[in-house]
C-alpha cells in the first residue's frame, strides 16, 4: 500500500479548521462543531440504559444512519478539497490507496485511532480502534455490554467503501454495511469492524 | 483555549479535557434520533448532559486560568469557548448571579439543522441551554442544577436571533 498515513495525518492536522467570527466552522462542505466526548458518550449511554432490546437497536440504527450521512459527505468533501487533490492525491494510485488515505485523514477528529486491519477491493474493509473513548466509559459506568457500542466506527468503516467502491457520489451511499465484531465494551482487546456488500 | 493534538492517538484535548470534531449530519441526526424515540425526553437529555460537561470543565478552567477574575470576564471568556468550539455567537452580558436572558444571532444547531432538514416550529439549541445553565453556575459557584433555561425564540423558527430565558430554579 503505498499510503504513509503518518504524513496523511501531518498533512492533514496542518489544516486551519477553525470557527469564524460567528463561531460557525464550515469545513469540506459540511458545519463541525467540538464537543467533549464525555457528552457524547452520556447522551446516548443514558438514553439506551434501561431501555429493551428493540428499543436499543431503533436507536443505534439511527445514530448509525446518522454517522454514515456525516463520514459520507464529509469525506467526500474532503477527497473534493484542494488541500487533498494537491497533497493526497499524488500518494494514490489505487482504489485502496484511497480508502486508506481515507482512513488515515479521519485520525485528525480526535474520536481515536483507527486503522486498516484488511481490505478485499471492492468487497471487504476490516477496521480496528484500540482506543475508542465510549468503550471504556461503557464497561467503567455500567459494566459490560452485551455487544458493541461503537457505531460510529461501524458508520465511517462502511461510508470509506460507499465512497471508493459503490456508485458515484452522491448516490452510493448505503451499498455497504457494516458492524462491530469485537468490542472493549464486551471485554474483547480491540474494537473491530467489518463492512461488506 | 489550548488545543492540543496528539496524532499517535488521534486524541484531542481543549484545556486538557477530550474533545472530538463532528458534522451537522451526525450532530443533529443525533438530535433527531433522540426526539423520535419514544420514552426519551432528548431536550432533557441533551441539557443535563451539557450543563454537567461544561460546568464541570469551565469550573477546572476558571480555577487555573481566571481565578479571582470579574464575573463579567468570565462570561465574556465563556461566550469566546462557545465561540471557538463551533456553536455560534453568543452574548452573556445580560445575566447575572439570578438569571437573566442571553440572545444568540448565530447558532450552530439552527445553520446545521436548515441545511439538513426543514424549519420548525419548536426550539432546536438544547446544547445551548445546558451551556447557559452550566456555564453560569460555574462562573457564581453555584450547585450544578441551580439554573432553568427555556429558549424562549429560537432562529429555527425564523426569529431573528435565539433568545434563553435563565432562572433560579424554586
Amino acid at each position: 500500500m503505498a499510503i504513509d498515513s503518518k504524513k496523511v495525518i501531518e498533512i492533514a492536522s496542518k489544516l486551519q479548521i477553525e470557527s469564524n467570527e460567528k463561531g460557525i466552522m464550515a469545513a469540506f462542505g459540511v458545519y463541525a462543531a467540538m464537543n467533549y466526548n464525555e457528552f457524547y458518550f452520556k447522551v446516548v449511554s443514558q438514553a439506551i440504559h434501561g431501555m429493551n432490546t428493540h428499543s436499543v437497536y431503533a436507536i443505534e440504527k439511527k445514530l448509525y444512519e446518522a454517522v454514515l450521512e456525516c463520514g459520507y459527505h464529509t469525506f467526500h468533501g474532503i477527497r473534493a478539497s484542494m488541500h487533498w487533490r494537491e497533497h493526497i492525491t499524488p500518494m494514490i494510485s489505487t482504489p485502496e490507496d484511497e480508502v486508506a488515505a481515507l482512513v488515515a485523514f479521519t485520525n485528525i477528529f480526535g474520536i481515536g485511532y483507527i486503522e486498516i486491519e484488511e481490505i478485499i477491493p471492492g468487497e471487504r474493509l476490516v477496521t480496528v480502534v484500540k482506543n475508542a473513548y465510549d468503550p471504556g466509559r461503557y464497561i467503567e459506568k455500567y459494566g459490560p455490554q452485551p455487544y458493541g457500542r461503537c457505531y460510529m466506527f461501524s458508520a465511517c468503516t462502511a461510508s470509506y467503501m460507499d465512497l471508493v467502491y459503490s456508485d458515484p457520489y452522491p448516490s452510493g451511499m448505503g451499498m455497504f454495511k457494516a458492524r462491530e465484531v469485537t468490542c472493549r465494551s464486551t471485554g474483547d482487546l480491540i474494537c473491530r469492524f467489518i463492512a461488506e456488500r | 483555549m489550548l488545543l492540543e493534538f496528539e496524532p499517535e492517538m488521534n486524541v484531542l484535548k481543549l484545556d486538557g479535557i477530550g474533545v472530538s470534531l463532528h458534522c451537522h449530519h451526525f450532530n443533529c441526526g443525533l438530535v433527531k434520533a433522540l426526539e423520535e424515540m419514544e420514552g426519551i425526553d432528548a431536550r432533557s437529555l441533551i441539557i443535563q448532559a451539557a450543563q454537567e460537561e461544561f460546568h464541570d470543565n469551565f469550573t477546572r478552567y476558571i480555577l487555573n486560568h481566571l481565578s479571582g477574575a470579574p464575573a463579567e470576564e468570565k462570561l465574556k471568556t465563556a461566550a469566546e469557548l462557545y465561540r471557538f468550539m463551533g456553536f455560534g455567537r453568543i452574548d452573556l452580558s445580560r445575566l447575572s448571579g439570578s438569571g437573566g436572558k442571553a440572545y444568540a444571532d448565530s447558532s450552530y444547531y439552527v445553520t446545521g439543522w436548515l441545511a439538513k432538514y426543514e424549519r420548525r416550529t419548536t426550539p432546536v439549541c438544547h446544547l445551548t441551554c445546558g451551556f447557559l445553565s452550566g456555564i453560569l453556575s460555574a462562573v457564581y459557584e453555584k450547585p450544578l442544577d441551580t439554573y432553568r433555561v427555556e429558549e424562549t425564540m429560537c432562529m429555527i423558527s425564523g426569529q431573528e436571533q435565539c433568545e434563553f430565558l435563565l432562572t433560579v430554579k424554586e
